[in-house]
């Protein structure tokens, strides 16, 4: 278990994507950044991550059908966490049947992202 | 007293075609300069909105598209996938397959693991039957689509199915082998959330070509120009209308059409007056009338509303049979919606709409191919006779053709000014190019492709309507 | 020189209307000309501008990243910290540059909140862009002005409501949109107050915005709404009902019955809404004893309502009405009835069933 454990974040902003890069590899995890949900099912597919992160409304393949993939099609486990805004209630009830492991709604603080993500990867 | 006479009558003739020209020209140098008013000051109200909020509130409006398709297998599953990838959240796609003899509905089943399902259907609007039935996806991931099987009826019939299915407020339809934008139902739902004074029923916006676009997955990836002079002057003429003709009929609330290819509607009222019309090839521009007959009729203040953003992607014909078969059947949409509400035509009783628009598009689209035509009869006599004076007739023809390009150069700098979506280096050039040869090479058949409608009109109409044509860009 | 004659004097020859026409194409044609050439400078400074403006933000993000993980817990800024803001200093002067860092910074603020969302909002006073906006609230053209405030509300800069305010009155209404907006951003319920005094209507639109913002702020303490139930003002007593809904106000429930009885048939139907969504039983009776006087729509809501919140009592009611001439109705009550498993169901309406299901028109 030396090699660092790696984390598919896809995420349009590309501030957002760099700032959270930059905290995460910091507390020692490999960061694979996508920014939109097509090329985050081809980082999945190639690298199998242990984790991941996952914007709801992202341009084309939107977040719930990237953990529709990883459940239905990959037939994976790997815990995901989905961002969603405010008020989507809704989409973030349909991520967990989906099976999203935990959700955080934007804006969120980056500081409590990085426990969730320790919290799974224990 | 012969000869005399006869140069009377050429007199009245030609200040007839004068009169005809300069009021022409007059009418839309003035839209010109309403349509800069209105995008200023559109752009200045919308340079800070946040439609962030809108996306995630739980009281923002529900909305359906409906998609009407027929013979669509080669692109459906894509095509549907763009419409699904939509940033609004409270929305759902009804796609409405009208007939099909192709495999377009099995595709879809698999593409989209869908299953047919029982659902009441409230009809409202009077439709051919179902054929398949309804279905929708066992995966919560396309939870917003809905695939309705019918039988054929054309593209009018096939919106009203979508009508009657449709529990939503307002309902877009689309054509679709069109490219939505991601950010369009945010854009164009905030006129009907905006106006507080008036009843917004309809909202419309830009369509640009997609021809020689790069489009992967649903998405548009990069705006190409493409190399054909019909392709390029037509993205020309979506410019000058889209940019100049319709943005200043939106600020004289005088609008008479939305693009068939996409537009957003009150659903109630789109209802209450009945649905689109199944018995004309113009149901786009036929149903926006009609609702704004009613509204005038019950005496509530209503607006059309249009926006100058982009919204959707479109493939223009790339041949010029396609290209004539298409405006002529644009020609016969709008004689035959002019013909259907020719009570408003010039009545004071529904004030602009009676006076301003119906004249103007009476006028100015319905009759100005007949006028041409006419004109160019009365030249070619003269020649005949060998009465032109070649330098007077000059200076006419190269008045037409600067005001032409003049007017093509402006709309250009408009969407420079505004969008900038032609970005690629030489696509100035080209830009500049088609502006000077698009009077010569396009305008022909557009004339062509009118006098034909209206002669298909008079003299065969009833040998169309048994085979229903959908109204679409047929490009696939 | 004789040519030149020559077309003068054939020129002269002319009837005056060749004349104009000739002079009138001349002249459209040097505009063309003239167009053409502003629109290859027009092309050519955008193309500059956007590579301009991408390469500034690149630079931007990366260095309000390393700004950000630089910090440390002694000094309010660290000496690397202070070498970034000296840097960003430099280029606040340019306007252009300016727009293009204040866009970077709002583009992470929006999405984040806790120390990095402060720490943004520090460095923006730290770079002094304060003063830009400030110096802005008493322009002469309103867009400006409504940008300024709408740059303040983003970074949440407290302390200048006063100024702020001085625009209450101000003509344009997206200006005193952005004041209501900055206010409730700061102030949250606080900041509603300005609904007690609003004359104009407040569009779908902006309550939707007010709303949201009301949502994602800490402060959950809703403040007294009846006031606004009873406002004269349509669109506040319509903004007080989603309040009412989205803070699940149950206590204003006798004010929403109220409202049942308003003149504005909209008000009336949103009223049924959130009285179905507050699940406010005892409203049934008073809605069932006036069902048929009042209009399609408030019946419509009501037989929704009885869809969420279906008691025992309910069945004669729905019974009575499963004919009703409305197709809508109809179907939400076979729906009602048919989820309920009513055992009469289909001893009443195996015909009216088949009637109303697309099973029929497969047929």
């Amino acid at each position: 278990m030396n090699e660092a454990k790696k984390i598919v974040l896809a995420e349009d902003n590309s501030v957002l994507s760099l700032l959270l890069k930059f905290r995460l590899e910091k507390e020692g995890y490999k960061l694979l950044i996508a920014k939109d949900g097509k090329e985050a099912l081809e980082l999945i597919e190639q690298f199998d991550p242990e984790l991941i992160l996952t914007d709801i409304m992202m341009p084309f393949v939107s977040g719930l059908e990237v953990i529709s993939h990883v459940r239905n099609k990959l037939i994976s486990q790997t815990p995901i966490i989905v961002f969603s805004s405010a008020g989507q209630e809704e989409i973030v009830l349909k991520a967990f049947d989906l099976g999203a492991t935990d959700f955080m709604s934007k804006p969120f603080s980056p500081h409590e992202l990085v426990i969730r993500v320790k919290r799974l990867l224990q | 007293m012969n000869a005399n006479t006869w140069q009377i009558i050429l007199t009245i003739i030609q200040y007839f075609f004068l009169i005809f020209s300069i009021s022409a020209i007059t009418s839309y140098i003035l839209l010109g300069i309403i349509s800069a008013i209105e995008t200023r000051s559109y752009m200045k109200k919308n340079s800070f909105v946040n439609y962030k909020e809108i996306l995630s509130s739980p009281f923002s409006p529900s909305i359906s598209i409906i998609a009407p398709a027929y013979n669509e297998s080669l692109n459906i599953v894509e095509n549907v996938r763009s419409l699904l990838s939509s940033h609004y959240v409270n929305y759902d796609v009804i796609i409405v397959n009208d007939g099909s003899k192709d495999d377009s509905l099995e595709k879809l089943i698999k593409a989209y693991d869908l299953i047919q399902i029982d659902i009441p259907i409230n009809e409202q609007i009077k439709t051919k039957p179902l054929r398949g039935g309804v279905y929708k996806s066992t995966n919560p991931a396309f939870d917003k689509l809905i695939v309705v099987d019918k039988e054929n009826g054309g593209k009018a019939d096939a919106l009203n199915m979508g009508l009657n299915i449709s529990k939503n407020k307002y309902v877009a339809s689309i054509d679709v082998d069109c490219l939505l934008l991601e950010d369009a139902l945010q854009k164009l739902i905030k006129p009907f959330l905006e106006i507080t004074d008036q009843k917004v029923i309809a909202a419309g916006g830009v369509i640009r070509i997609a021809n020689s676009c790069t489009i992967k997955d649903g998405k548009l990836l990069e705006i190409n120009f493409p190399n054909k002079w019909l392709e390029q002057g037509q993205i020309l003429e979506y410019l000058r209308a889209f940019l100049l003709g319709r943005m200043a009929w939106s600020r004289l609330n005088g609008l008479l059409v939305i693009s068939g290819a996409f537009g957003l509607f009150d659903k109630k009222i789109a209802i209450e007056v009945g649905g689109y019309d199944t018995n004309t090839v113009g149901e786009d521009m036929e149903i926006i009338v009609r609702m704004r007959r009613h509204m005038q009729e019950i005496n509530q203040k209503y607006k059309v509303a249009y926006i100058p953003d982009p919204l959707c992607w479109t493939e223009a014909p790339d041949n010029y049979k396609t290209f004539i078969s298409q405006r002529n059947r644009w020609t016969r949409g709008t004689i035959e919606t002019l013909k259907k509400h020719k009570k408003i035509g010039f009545n004071k009783k529904y004030f602009s709409l009676g006076l301003l628009s119906y004249p103007y598009w009476f006028i100015f689209e319905r009759m100005a191919p007949i006028v041409e035509v006419a004109g160019l009869i009365y030249f070619g006599i003269l020649i005949f006779f060998d009465y032109v004076r070649w330098d007077y007739s000059l200076s006419f023809i190269l008045l037409a053709y600067s005001f032409s390009v003049l007017f093509s150069i402006v709309a250009i700098i408009s969407e420079e000014l505004t969008y900038n979506q032609y970005k690629k280096k030489k696509i100035g050039i080209k830009l500049i190019i088609i502006s000077f040869l698009e009077p010569i090479v396009n305008h022909p058949f557009i004339l062509y492709a009118a006098i034909k409608g209206n002669i298909e009109y008079y003299f065969y109409k009833k040998i169309e309507w048994g085979t229903m044509t959908r109204k679409g860009m047929g490009n696939t | 020189m004789n040519e030149y004659n020559f077309i003068l004097q054939y020129f002269n020859q002319f009837p005056l209307i060749i004349k104009v026409v000739w002079i009138t194409s001349v002249i459209l044609m040097t505009n063309v000309f003239i167009l053409i050439i502003y629109l290859r400078y027009l092309r050519n400074k955008l193309r500059v501008k956007s590579s301009l403006e991408s390469k500034c933000q690149m630079y931007f993000e990366s260095s309000l990243i390393t700004y950000l993980y630089s910090g440390n817990e002694e000094e309010d800024f660290s000496i690397e910290q202070k070498k970034i803001i000296k840097e960003l200093k430099g280029v606040t002067s340019e306007a252009f540059k300016r727009k293009v860092l204040i866009a970077t910074l709002l583009k992470l603020r929006n999405e984040i909140t806790g120390e990095i969302a402060d720490s943004i909002d520090k460095l923006y006073i730290e770079l002094g862009l304060l003063q830009y906006p400030l110096s802005k609230l008493r322009h002469k053209k309103w867009d400006v002005i409504a940008n300024a405030i709408r740059e303040l509300t983003l970074f949440q800069v407290k302390g200048i409501q006063s100024v702020v305010m001085k625009n209450i009155n101000h003509p344009k209404k997206e200006v005193r949109k952005e004041m209501q907006l900055y206010l409730v951003q700061l102030f949250t319920f606080k900041g509603l107050e300005f609904l007690n005094l609003l004359q104009t209507p407040l569009s779908e639109w902006d309550q939707i915005q007010l709303l949201e913002i009301l949502q994602k702020s800490d402060d959950q303490d809703i403040t007294d709404i009846k006031p606004w139930l009873k406002s004269t003002n349509e669109s506040v007593v319509s903004f007080a009902l989603k309040l009412a809904r989205l803070y699940n106000q149950y206590e204003v429930k006798d004010e929403i019955i109220a409202l049942l009885n308003h003149k504005n048939e909209l008000i009336r139907v949103n009223a049924i809404e959130s009285l179905n969504h507050l699940n406010v039983l005892e409203a049934k009776v008073v809605l069932k004893s006036n069902f048929i006087e009042t209009s399609l729509d408030e019946q419509i809501a009501f037989v929704k309502m009885l869809e969420n919140t279906y008691e025992s009592s309910d069945k004669f009611f729905l019974l009575d009405y499963r004919n009703h001439e409305n197709q809508e109705i109809k179907l939400i009550i076979m729906e009602i009835m048919k989820n309920l498993n009513f055992e009469e169901y289909y001893l009443y309406d195996t015909e009216l069933f088949e009637d109303i299901t697309n099973k029929k028109t497969t047929a």
